[in-house]
């Protein structure tokens, strides 16, 4: 860990078998803190399998991640408290208003000042006035808005989206800019089929093709960080 | 480590021939050397596959404990091709120790299901495995997630067998017994001896089967691995 | 403990706003009991040597019926995956659930047993009953609770989780029989089945804590 630049997302030949085929094969990538990286590719390239095993979600079949230094293998709270993550499904309980399910997450995730957070981000995504409506009669793009609400209630220093774009508006997707593509200081890695949006929020973009690595902008500018290995 | 590869990989020059004349000798041994029983007469023969069937089924069942444990804890498919395997001989042994159970009791209790302790326990475990293959194999050979929830409920199902066999032989013994025991538990010598041939001769059928079916189920996962990597190739 | 508490006040919360899923299920074991009145003549007969059986395949049918109702939503709605990416271990995330599972199926319980004690006259809300109830439902919510998270979908759960969970139930519902028959002053016989009946709950609770998240690694 000689480098200056602090590495949030450290992979070492990451690889993950299903029935056979490695989905994700032999990815190495190394992405430093506060970089917004668009991770692209065709449908089954391996893109939400690598955030899944990123995630924690799923267990790597070989190789090895860190997050922010902290070994994926560890699977700690801490790590885990350092990741945003949003998913193709909502991840939200839809018997619930927009107010219940974000207080039950941010116990979860144990946010000092829960309260203020909850209202903060509600307000900002423009969901304050409907926050104890359950969330199953709010719309597809207020869904989505409420999900990146979930995402960032307690203030992760690294995102995994997938496909955060999803059937959101264009204000939708300027909030989403704003508190998460562009947010100062986050680690951004998405998954995206909008290639003409790359341009407005990446810096760096990392291309798969059949589970490996076809394309790295962000790794190669980066010096290895050869104590670790 | 590598001789016992060696003899692994010379399982099917070894297994069928010893099994065949393990067979071979216990029918020889149940059929014709061992007395007639002087009580319950010629049935009692059926005892030599009784018995034996019984503790193959014991055998396979803790094969299949092992290998769920192994699933869970290497995450390897392979396991789970074992604990399949074992796990569907397993029941198979288990229907031949309660058919043969029924059969040897149809003259002496006059009924063939008796609700007696051990035949009870041996039912409601056939029924844990059936419902194990059954959860099984209503997802595909390759699924890890489905291979892994199975995994589970065979560990909790074989830890529960204690629990089967202690419950219901207290459930029967508030009922008169018909026989208070049918295994005189001194055998003469020669019973005991082609007894033991017959153990012998089933749990080298049930491992040559359990080692087929983990082959079979092994390909059946291979098969399904290079179907998904030719659609991929073909993709390209 | 927080968390436990949080995922408890959640599943209930969603238990209380869904109450279709769990009214159906205490439906489902009221037209039970009805059913079994008919069948067996209940009304006119002396009901004591059947109450029972009667009393222990309708509060096992109504568990198992919720374990998977009450999994399916979470599992579909990806809240699931949710609870296993925040910082509480699966552990906590387990306790909650079968907790809030045991307040709900207990409730459902005791609703029955009150309706039975009109219903049959017979005095059921005894201390010594209420305690072989709990135990006998700690022994099974703990196990249907964990098999209600495997199954890979909706329909192979709502169909297979009676076919797993009902045979390794069997030690429990022949304990949790005879120990209501032997309170009621039914079944003569010495075996120590309230014993039998902790002892299970106890051994299914740690055998659930410790699979529960060996169950739900990916």
């Amino acid at each position: 860990m000689s480098d200056a630049a602090p590495l949030a997302i450290d992979t070492r030949a990451l690889t993950r078998r299903y029935a056979g085929v490695d989905v994700v094969r032999d990815v190495t990538v190394r992405v430093p803190a506060g970089r917004k990286v668009a991770l692209t590719g065709s449908n089954g390239a391996g893109k939400t399998t690598l955030l899944s095993l990123l995630s924690t979600l799923v267990q790597p079949t070989s190789g090895e991640a860190w997050i922010a230094g902290r070994s994926l293998g560890e699977r700690s709270a801490a790590l885990r408290r350092s990741l945003g993550v949003l998913r193709h499904s909502p991840m939200l309980y839809e018997a619930l208003s927009p107010l219940e399910n974000l207080e039950f997450f941010a116990r979860l995730y144990h946010v000092p000042d829960a309260a203020t957070r909850i209202e903060e981000l509600l307000r900002l995504l423009g969901l304050w006035r409907r926050r104890h409506e359950p969330a199953s009669i709010l719309s597809r793009g207020t869904h989505q808005r409420l999900s990146i609400a979930r995402a960032l209630v307690h203030r992760p220093a690294v995102l995994l989206l997938d496909e955060p774009e999803t059937g959101l508006d264009p204000e939708g997707i300027a909030l989403l800019d704003e508190l998460m593509l562009r947010a100062p200081g986050v680690t951004v890695l998405a998954a995206t089929h909008r290639v003409d949006r790359i341009e407005a929020w990446a810096d760096g973009v990392i291309r798969l093709d059949r589970g490996r690595v076809a394309e790295d902008t962000v790794s190669a500018s980066v010096p290895h960080a050869g104590a670790r290995a | 480590m590598r001789t016992a590869n060696r003899v692994y990989g010379l399982r099917w020059v070894l297994l069928p021939p010893l099994t065949g004349m393990g067979i071979l000798a216990m029918l020889v041994g149940a059929v014709v050397a061992a007395p007639t029983e002087l009580v319950e007469g010629d049935v009692q023969r059926l005892m030599y596959i009784h018995v034996p069937s019984a503790q193959a089924m014991y055998l396979a069942f803790g094969i299949v404990f092992v290998a769920s444990i192994m699933v869970l804890w290497k995450r390897d498919m392979r396991w789970d091709a074992v604990a399949r395997g074992a796990a569907s001989v397993g029941v198979l042994f288990t229907a031949f120790a309660l058919v043969t159970g029924s059969l040897w009791g149809k003259p002496i209790w006059g009924v063939y299901w008796q609700w007696d302790a051990r035949l009870t326990s041996t039912l409601v475990l056939f029924l844990v495995y059936a419902a194990y293959l059954l959860a099984r194999a209503v997802s595909d050979p390759g699924d890890e997630q489905a291979a892994r929830y199975s995994a589970v409920y065979a560990i909790v199902g074989f830890l529960d067998v204690p629990f089967i066999v202690m419950s219901v032989r207290w459930w029967r013994t508030l009922h008169p017994q018909p026989i208070v025991s049918r295994l005189d538990p001194q055998l003469p010598g020669s019973m005991l001896a082609v007894l033991g041939i017959s153990t012998l001769a089933i749990f080298l059928l049930a491992l040559w089967l359990i080692l087929l079916r983990t082959d079979t189920e092994r390909l059946g996962q291979r098969l399904l691995g290079l179907r998904a990597a030719v659609d991929r190739r073909e993709e390209a | 403990m927080n968390a436990t508490f949080a995922v408890v006040a959640k599943d209930l919360r969603l238990a209380w706003r869904d109450r279709a899923g769990w009214l159906t299920a205490g439906a489902f074991a009221t037209i039970s009991i009805l059913i079994y009145s008919f069948a067996f003549d209940l009304a006119t007969n002396d009901v004591r040597p059947l109450l029972p059986g009667v009393l222990w395949t309708t509060f096992l049918f109504a568990g198992v019926f919720a374990a998977g109702a009450g999994f399916q939503r979470e599992a579909e709605e990806g809240t699931f995956d949710a609870m296993l990416l925040s910082p509480v271990s699966p552990t906590v995330i387990f306790l909650g659930k079968l907790i809030s599972s045991l307040i709900a199926l207990i409730a459902i319980e005791f609703a029955l047993l009150i309706a039975a004690t009109i219903l049959f006259d017979e005095p059921l809300l005894t201390p010594e009953l209420v305690a072989i109830v709990m135990l006998g439902t700690a022994g099974y919510a703990s196990l249907t609770t964990l098999l209600g998270t495997l199954g890979s979908g909706p329909r192979t759960r709502a169909v297979l989780l009676p076919v797993m969970a009902l045979p390794l139930l069997v030690p429990m519902l022949i304990a949790a029989v005879r120990a209501t028959g032997g309170s009621l002053g039914i079944f003569g016989g010495d075996a120590p089945w309230t014993l039998l009946l902790a002892v299970f709950a106890l051994w299914s609770t740690l055998t659930a804590i410790i699979l529960f998240p060996l169950a739900v690694e990916r």
